[in-house]
């Protein structure tokens, strides 16, 4: 991420899901889409409650798309993008954008880098100017690099070397595949971060920032046909090139649990588990998200109630599915108290999932899952931010903005019957990484 | 710049508050209500004046905040979150340096329920043994976990220990893991007697309300309750700081250094507050900040470097929060003294401060686009006493701000760089030598259970 700490662990929780008659979701008819010469596609909506609006470019690069000895490419350039072009000096980007009332961030995941802004709508066509410059115009200065990979550095060691949920997720993340590159950190390893090269750089860049690679997504004070004439002016002359090659690895079945433990300087243990589950796009996606709400969902979830407050084994507890273009993982986190024996407090756990297996969920706690998800869905339509994010990932991960509209009824449509073949499938320890973090004794020492 | 399009002149900020009723209750109840009814929601903020104010001990009115949906009225603790989370809805109790509040959204057609809820927290909240019991013990964990893997989260809680020192601002609101283990439950009844109550409440309702419905349903629950046992107390305005105290917190295999470096700053009620805005964006609040452009931009030292000041009833604090690779911790600790030097000699320009001007303008709007923008919004000026012309006025406050106005800004409410207190998170080992040298230095390890000394 530009400015904020990269989530834990480094899958984005895209594609967050939404609910009940959405049907009704005001303004949706305004929505009008297009496709430039070049093959960048247009997404807007307009919304006219404040003057401002919020900007999301879907780029289809992410560390899926990176090789060993280049890890952490696709989210170096998530800070280059912002280093100047051939056009502007490096810190212009903002310094226009800001000038102007605009403010902006990016993140990178597995699958996707994605850009933001948010601005007020008379700096709209300063906006395509600046985003188009960037795709079009990006310069590579060699100091500006050498900076930049410090900070980079510096991202990475607040966020893994000095935490220890994003060093555990990292190491149970490297261990979950053996052929699939999900196993690379998005931030990078610490070495390849030290030596990438210019033409590293480069290549990458004209792969996968080329704008058929591109998907731009508007919300807010702005009307469809005023952003369609900017896209032309600006964004349509950028050539296209030709289409990335396609990630073909495939991760094979994994055959038996594997187990990662790291010692580090702590007070609190830690437990991860991270389940092979599908792509963002499977059919089985709504019941999958319901199941994980079922069990880490708020203080009435399955594993809140009874590992948190039933048996205080646990003191903290979260889970996440890394809803990618490929099957990927359902992460499972578990903060223990100072002094618990993670071997110990495991049974627990399994016990729960294996039940949730074995005998499914029951009515209540499948409407709980599909109201909370119902408000979530309310919650983000009710920004401009909140439309832009959620009509991009549609598009991007479903293959069509217009399959938001229609995930409302998919997740009412979920049976018990459903969550509970998805948590068999799922929940399967054999297709499992557990990964145990305990405190090191020798550190503890070293400190006294 | 040479394109073809013109540059607008900086447009936007200009937000009205929307209109809403206010009323107060007989028994001292202040009642907001703004109907919104664009989205199929409700929201709710509730707010209890004192908060950790009225506090014995660090974290004792956090821990009642947590209890109070704990079990209430005719619910034990899970039926109650069961009820909440069976709707879609959410029920957080948050506790802030002078406030407990309780914020939550429901679905709209859940009004009752969310009515009733609520009511039940805050005038029948249960305080059973067992779940003040698990509370208390699993925050001191919390605590734990995130000195373990959050240092530049809870720093923030060291500098205010070592700035505001005795002064209520310098307790942790969260308490701290010694103070945690020396609540009582009998201190949880009594605090509930002591410090909430019907003349400290402020309610705020928004969105798709039913508002007949919602007025009834308020007087009946709130309409006889009692009032707090005592009333709340001011507070003491802090005093700055004079010279330099360093506070090394030990973390011996800390990658970075993380540092927060600040003194006594302003209350809510600085007349000059969007000068201030302006000069804060510059020195630390937006990514071209001075801050930011030394420490990451030019130079590379960090991923992050921001300032800003926390307005409260009296002078919260002023902060500078950075990290480090441990090996620059004194490249990048000189760079930002040599910054905030900078500003108060130099001052910032006409240039600086237009910018400024739009990027605090065009972003303004996007804090009130949602009726639970508006519910804390409306909060936040009923709990300080401001009028609706605090936002109303602020755009227009913004373009009058001059580089006179920012220049008293500067001399006034950002600290002198002789006048700092520093805290270091960070390999004490390694950095012992290079902290003594920005002050009188004090000593303590990360897992110390406080956070001071």
């Amino acid at each position: 991420m530009k400015r904020i700490p990269s989530s834990i662990p480094a899958s984005a929780d895209l594609a967050a899901a939404p609910p009940v008659s959405a049907a009704s979701a005001p303004g949706r008819d305004a929505i009008r889409s297009t496709v430039l010469a070049n093959g960048m596609k247009l997404i807007v909506w307009p919304v006219h409650n404040i003057p401002n609006v919020a900007l999301y470019n879907w780029v289809r690069a992410g560390s899926r798309n990176e090789r060993p000895g280049i890890t952490g490419l696709a989210h170096f350039f998530e800070h280059m993008m912002f280093n100047g072009t051939a056009r502007r000096r490096p810190g212009d980007f903002d310094k226009l954008m800001e000038a102007q009332g605009g403010a902006n961030n990016a993140f990178t995941s597995d699958d996707v880098t994605v850009y933001q802004d948010w601005f007020p709508r008379g700096a709209l066509e300063l906006i395509f100017d600046l985003e188009a410059d960037r795709i079009a115009n990006l310069a590579f200065d060699p100091e500006v690099i050498e900076s930049e990979r410090s900070v980079v550095y510096s991202e990475r060691r607040l966020c893994v070397d000095d935490n220890n949920h994003g060093y555990l997720a990292e190491q149970v993340q490297a261990a979950a595949y053996v052929a699939h590159p999900y196993r690379f950190p998005t931030i990078g390893w610490p070495q390849d971060i030290r030596s990438w090269t210019l033409h590293d750089l480069q290549t990458f860049f004209r792969t996968y920032y080329a704008p058929n690679n591109q998907t731009l997504v508007l919300a807010g004070d702005v009307a469809p046909e005023e952003a369609f004439a900017l896209a032309r002016k600006y964004l349509e002359p950028i050539p296209r090139q030709a289409a990335p090659a396609a990630v073909l690895a495939r991760e094979p079945p994994q055959l038996a649990e594997r187990r990662v433990v790291v010692r580090r300087s702590a007070q609190t243990p830690l437990i991860q588990y991270a389940y092979k589950a599908p792509a963002a796009a499977d059919a089985r996606a709504p019941a999958l998200s319901l199941l994980l709400s079922i069990l880490v969902d708020g203080d009435a979830s399955r594993l809140y109630r009874l590992l948190v407050e039933d048996q205080k084994l646990i003191i903290d507890i979260g889970g996440n599915w890394h809803e990618g273009f490929d099957p990927a993982l359902v992460w499972l986190y578990f903060t223990l108290p100072e002094g618990a024996e993670p071997e110990a407090v495991q049974p627990a756990i399994d016990a729960e999932l294996a039940r949730i297996a074995a005998r499914g969920v029951s009515a209540e706690e499948l409407r709980r899952a599909k109201n909370l998800v119902a408000v979530s869905f309310w919650k983000k339509l009710a920004t401009i931010d909140g439309k832009a994010q959620l009509l991009g990932e549609y598009e991007v991960f479903h293959g069509d903005w217009r399959r938001l509209f229609d995930a409302p009824a998919q997740f009412e449509r979920v049976t018990a019957a459903e969550v509970q073949a998805v948590a068999r499938e799922v929940l399967d320890v054999r297709r499992r990484t557990v990964g145990v973090l305990l405190p090191d004794p020798e550190l503890e020492l070293e400190d006294a | 710049m040479s394109t073809a399009y013109a540059l607008t002149h900086p447009s936007g900020g200009a937000v009205q508050v929307p209109a809403h009723e206010r009323v107060v209750l007989p028994n001292g109840i202040t009642l907001l209500v703004v109907p919104s009814p664009e989205v199929p929601l409700i929201s709710f903020h509730a707010v209890c004046r004192g908060g950790p104010l009225g506090d014995s001990q660090p974290g004792l009115a956090s821990l009642v905040a947590g209890l109070l949906d704990k079990g209430a009225g005719a619910r034990n603790a899970f039926e109650f979150v069961d009820a909440v989370e069976g709707a879609g809805g959410s029920f957080t109790t948050v506790t802030g340096t002078e406030a407990l509040s309780i914020t939550g959204q429901f679905l709209a057609r859940d009004q009752a329920l969310m009515l009733e809820l609520l009511s039940d927290a805050i005038t029948r909240p249960r305080f059973e043994i067992a779940e003040f019991e698990k509370l208390r013990a699993r925050r001191i964990e919390l605590i734990k976990a995130a000195k373990d893997s959050d240092p530049a989260e809870v720093i923030g809680t060291y500098g205010r220990a070592m700035l505001f020192g005795s002064h209520p601002y310098g307790k942790p609101a969260g308490g701290s893991e010694a103070s945690l283990a020396s609540i009582t439950h009998r201190d949880v009844l009594d605090y509930y007697r002591a410090h909430i109550g019907a003349d400290r409440l402020i309610l705020v309702f928004a969105g798709d309300l039913d508002i007949a419905a919602l007025k009834r349903d308020v007087a009946e629950r709130f309409g006889s309750w009692r009032k707090a046992g005592v009333s709340a107390a001011p507070v003491p305005e802090p005093v700055r700081a004079r010279g330099r105290r360093v506070l090394l917190v030990d973390s011996p295999d800390s990658a970075q250094t993380y540092f927060w470096i600040g003194n006594v700053g302003v209350n809510k009620q600085y007349p000059e507050h969007a000068a201030l805005d302006l000069v804060n964006t510059l020195y630390g609040g937006c990514f071209t900040s001075m801050l930011n452009t030394e420490l990451r931009i030019k130079s590379g030292l960090s991923y992050s470097a921001r300032a800003g000041f926390t307005r409260t009833a009296a002078a919260g604090e002023f902060a500078i929060r950075s990290f480090t690779d441990t090996e620059n911790t004194a490249t990048a600790l000189d760079l930002s003294l040599q910054t905030l030097m900078r500003l108060k000699t130099e001052g910032v320009t006409t240039e600086m401060l237009d910018s400024a001007r739009a990027y605090v303008l065009g972003q303004y709007p996007l804090n009130f686009e949602t009726a639970a923008d508006w519910a804390a919004a409306l909060v936040e000026l009923e709990f300080y006493g401001l009028g609706p012309e605090y936002i109303d006025e602020y755009a227009a406050q913004l373009r009058g701000v001059t580089l006179p106005v920012a220049r008293g800004v500067i001399d006034h409410a950002f600290p002198n760089v002789e006048d700092l207190v520093i805290v270091l998170i960070g390999d004490a080992a390694k950095i012992r030598r290079i902290a003594r040298r920005y002050g009188e230095l004090t000593e303590m390890a990360l897992t110390q259970p406080s956070f001071s000394p």
